[in-house]
C-alpha cells in the first residue's frame, strides 16, 4: 500500500510536469482519489490502450463501515492497519472445520476458496461507494424492496427445482462479473480486448464475454433484454465509457431491477493501473443515482476456465437434498438460510411480502 | 502448344506477364491486414450446414421430441470429414454405436456444457473472432462460451485440463494455426456419439478464401480412440447484416429441464400414508 500511494504521487508530480493547466490535474486526482497518467498507452492506431489482464480483487468494504462514517480517505498507514485486521479476521476463518450441531456447512468455504486478495483498492478509499458522499447505497424504492423480498423468501425455502435457487448458483451469471464488475469472493479477474471498433471484456468469472461495439450503433429493441445487458461504447478522451441496458427481470445488482441503466467507465491511469468506475441510474430501484471507483491492477497471471454450469455438481446435491427433506417430511425453516444473511433475513423477507415495512438487506457475495 | 506447357510453367508466365500482385490473387486469396500487419479474421462467422448434428453423411431422420414435428427433424448433411468417415479403432466404433443409441440424454451440449473444440466451430450459431497482435478472443454465442488463442506463448502448456482446451496460435502466412490440447474427454463432436479421450489433439486451421469466408480446417488426433489423425473442413461465413451481433445465448435456463427435471418437487405430492384407500 505504501508503494502504491508513493507511485500516486510520484504520478501527479509527473503529471503537474507534463500538464498545461495543473489545477485540472489535481482537482481530477482530488476527485477520482487517484493519479491520473498523462500519456496512458496507445494501440496502433491511436486508441487509448486498456489492454491486459486487470485484478480487481479489493478488501475495500462495498459500503463504508458505520466507524468510519465521516472519513472518506485512509491514510497510508489506516489502511496497512485496516488491511491487518482484515487479514487476521479472515486468518480466523481458516480450517473452520463443521462441527456437528453448528451452522456452518450450508456456506461451507473456508479461507482456502476465497480469494479476495490482502489490499485495499488503490484509491485509499474508505468504500468502493463513492457516491452518495457517505459511502452507503441510497435507499431502495418500495418497489425494489418488495422484488428483494420476494427473492429472499424463495431462495431462503426448500427448493420445488432449480429456478427457485439463484442466478449466480444456476451458473447463468457470476456473482462478480456483472456487468458491473464487483469485488467478490473470487474469480475477480478480467481480461481486455481491443480493436478499432471493439472492446471485449472476458471474465474469469463463469467463463463469460461481453462484446461491446464502439461504432455508434444503437441498442437492441426494449423488448429484447439479456441477463448481463445490452453494452455500447464510446470514447470520451481517454475513457471509455459503456452504457449497458436492457436487463431482465431477473437481473440483480445489490437490489437493482431489469430498467437499470448502468455506465462504466474505464481510465488507464498508469501501466499499472486501471479505475474503473460505473454509475448505476435505475430510479425505479433505488431513491438517487450512485456510483462505485474501483482500481484494478494489471496482471500477467493467466485467465482459467471456470466451467461452473459443467461443475454445478451442488444443483444436484442441493434439489436431491430437497426432495429427501420433504419425503422425510421437515420443513423450510432452516433451509440454507445464513447463505442469505441468515434465518432472520428470510423471516424479514416472508414478512415484508406479509404486509410490515421490515426491510431485507441486499448484499453481494 | 499452350496445352502442352505444364500447369507450373502457365503459373510462371503468367506471373511474368501480368506482374506478382496478379501471381498472388491466383495463388491464395490475400485477406486485408489488421493494423499490426496480420491477416484480420475480425468478424462474426458461422458454420452452414448440420455438421453439428453428425459430422459423418447422413440422411435426414427424425428428432427426437415429436411436438416439434418438421421443425424438429435433423437434416441430411454430407460428410465434412476427409474421405467420409472417422477412423474409429474397434472397441471405439462401438462405444461410439452405443452413445449415439443415447444420445439425447449423453451429448453434453443438450445439458448446454462447454462444446470444446472442434464443436463449438460449427454450432448453430455466430461466434465473433476479437484478434489482438498477442491473443485472439474467439466469442461464442453458444452458452456465451469463450476461449482465448495465444500468439505470445509458445511451448507453454495448460496448467490444468479445461472444456475449451488450451490454444496456441501461429500465423503462416494467410493462415492462423491453432493448436488445442488439455481438453477434457467430456465433450462430443457432434450429436452423433462421436466422441474423444483426454489425450485429444487439435490442429485448426483459418484461411481466408474471400473477403466474406474463411475455410475452416481442423486435424484430430487422438491415439487412445483412433487408428490415424483425420480432419474435417468446412466454409465459415461471414454475418453480413449490418447490425449483427454476437446476442446472448445463456443457455442454462433452457437445459435445466434436461438436466435437473427428475429432481424437481413432483407436480402432485405423494399422499400421507392414512389417505391411500385401503387394500
Amino acid at each position: 500500500m505504501a508503494h502504491s500511494s508513493i507511485y500516486a504521487l510520484r504520478s501527479v508530480g509527473g503529471m503537474l510536469r507534463g500538464c498545461a493547466a495543473p489545477s485540472i490535474a489535481l482537482l481530477l486526482a482530488a476527485l477520482t482519489g487517484t493519479a491520473v497518467a498523462a500519456d496512458p498507452p496507445t494501440t496502433s492506431w491511436g486508441a487509448p490502450d486498456l489492454q491486459g489482464t486487470w485484478d480487481f480483487r479489493s478488501i475495500t468494504p462495498f459500503e463504508r463501515p458505520k466507524e468510519l462514517a465521516d472519513k472518506e480517505f485512509l491514510t497510508p498507514e489506516e489502511a496497512e492497519a485496516w488491511e491487518q485486521r482484515t487479514l487476521q479476521a479472515s486468518a480466523a476463518r481458516r480450517n473452520r472445520d463443521p462441527v456437528q450441531g453448528q451452522g456452518d456447512v450450508d456456506v461451507g468455504y473456508n479461507a482456502f476458496w476465497l480469494d479476495r486478495g490482502e489490499k485495499m483498492t488503490g484509491t485509499m478509499r474508505t468504500s468502493l461507494v463513492v457516491d452518495p458522499p457517505d459511502g452507503r447505497v441510497p435507499a431502495r424504492t418500495d418497489l425494489a424492496k418488495r422484488r428483494s423480498a420476494e427473492r429472499y423468501a424463495r431462495w431462503g425455502g426448500v427448493p420445488s427445482g432449480p429456478e427457485d435457487r439463484n442466478p449466480l448458483e444456476r451458473c447463468i451469471v457470476g456473482f462478480n462479473s456483472g456487468p458491473p464488475m464487483n469485488p467478490g469472493a473470487y474469480n475477480n479477474f478480467a481480461e481486455i480486448f481491443q480493436t478499432p471498433t471493439y472492446v471485449a471484456i472476458l471474465n474469469e468469472m463463469i467463463n463469460d464475454h461481453r462484446i461491446i461495439p464502439l461504432d455508434g450503433r444503437d441498442h437492441v429493441p426494449e423488448n429484447m433484454r439479456f441477463w448481463k445487458g445490452d453494452s455500447r461504447g464510446r470514447w470520451e478522451g481517454n475513457t471509455l465509457v459503456v452504457t449497458t441496458k436492457n436487463f431482465t427481470e431477473h437481473t440483480n445488482f445489490r437490489g437493482s431491477g431489469p430498467n437499470m441503466v448502468l455506465t462504466e467507465r474505464f481510465t488507464r491511469t498508469s501501466e499499472e493501473t486501471l479505475l474503473y468506475e460505473y454509475t448505476i441510474d435505475d430510479p425505479e430501484s433505488f431513491e438517487r443515482p450512485w456510483s462505485v471507483a474501483v482500481e484494478m491492477k494489471n496482471t500477467s497471471d493467466p485467465l482459467l476456465e471456470y466451467a461452473c454450469h459443467e461443475g454445478n455438481r451442488a444443483m444436484t446435491l442441493m434439489l436431491s437434498g430437497a426432495r429427501v427433506r420433504e419425503e422425510k417430511g421437515q420443513g423450510s425453516d432452516d433451509w440454507l438460510a445464513s447463505w442469505y444473511g441468515g434465518a432472520k433475513a428470510v423471516k424479514a423477507a416472508q414478512e415484508t411480502l406479509e404486509g410490515t415495512d421490515t426491510d431485507v438487506a441486499e448484499d453481494g457475495k | 502448344m499452350w496445352r502442352q506447357i505444364s500447369s507450373a510453367a502457365r503459373l510462371t508466365a503468367i506471373a511474368l506477364l501480368m506482374g506478382p500482385l496478379v501471381s498472388q490473387a491466383s495463388a491464395q486469396y490475400a485477406a486485408s491486414r489488421t493494423p499490426d500487419g496480420n491477416p484480420d479474421l475480425n468478424g462474426i462467422w458461422q458454420a452452414m450446414g448440420s455438421a453439428h448434428w453428425d459430422l459423418e453423411d447422413h440422411a435426414a431422420r427424425h428428432g427426437p421430441v415429436d411436438a416439434l414435428g418438421a421443425l424438429g427433424a435433423i437434416p441430411a448433411g454430407l460428410s465434412v470429414v476427409e474421405g467420409g468417415t472417422i477412423p474409429y479403432q474397434p472397441w471405439a466404433a462401438e462405444q461410439r454405436a452405443e452413445n449415439l443409441k443415447n444420445w439425447l440424454k449423453l451429448d453434453p451440449a443438450v445439458k448446454c456444457f462447454m462444446p470444446g473444440i472442434p464443436r463449438a466451430t460449427y454450432m448453430p450459431l455466430p461466434f465473433q473472432i476479437i484478434q489482438t497482435p498477442a491473443k485472439i478472443l474467439f466469442a461464442y454465442e453458444f452458452g456465451s462460451n469463450s476461449r482465448v488463442v495465444r500468439l505470445d506463448r509458445p511451448g507453454t502448456e495448460a496448467l490444468a485440463p479445461s472444456w475449451m482446451g488450451y490454444s496456441l496460435g501461429r500465423w503462416e502466412g494467410e493462415t492462423l494455426v491453432v493448436d488445442v490440447t488439455a481438453q477434457v474427454p467430456d465433450t462430443w463432436f457432434d450429436s452423433s456419439g462421436n466422441f474423444h479421450s483426454e489425450e485429444l489433439r487439435v490442429e485448426e486451421r483459418y484461411t481466408p478464401t474471400g473477403p466474406n469466408t474463411l475455410r475452416y480446417e481442423a486435424t484430430i488426433e487422438d491415439p487412445k480412440v483412433f487408428t490415424r489423425p483425420w480432419k474435417i473442413s468446412m466454409p465459415l461465413y461471414r454475418r453480413l447484416e449490418p447490425n449483427a451481433q454476437i446476442l446472448e445465448f445463456k443457455c442454462v435456463p433452457f437445459a435445466e429441464g434436461a438436466t435437473y427435471g427428475h429432481l424437481r418437487r413432483p407436480a402432485e405430492p405423494a399422499e400421507p400414508a392414512e389417505a391411500e384407500p385401503e387394500q
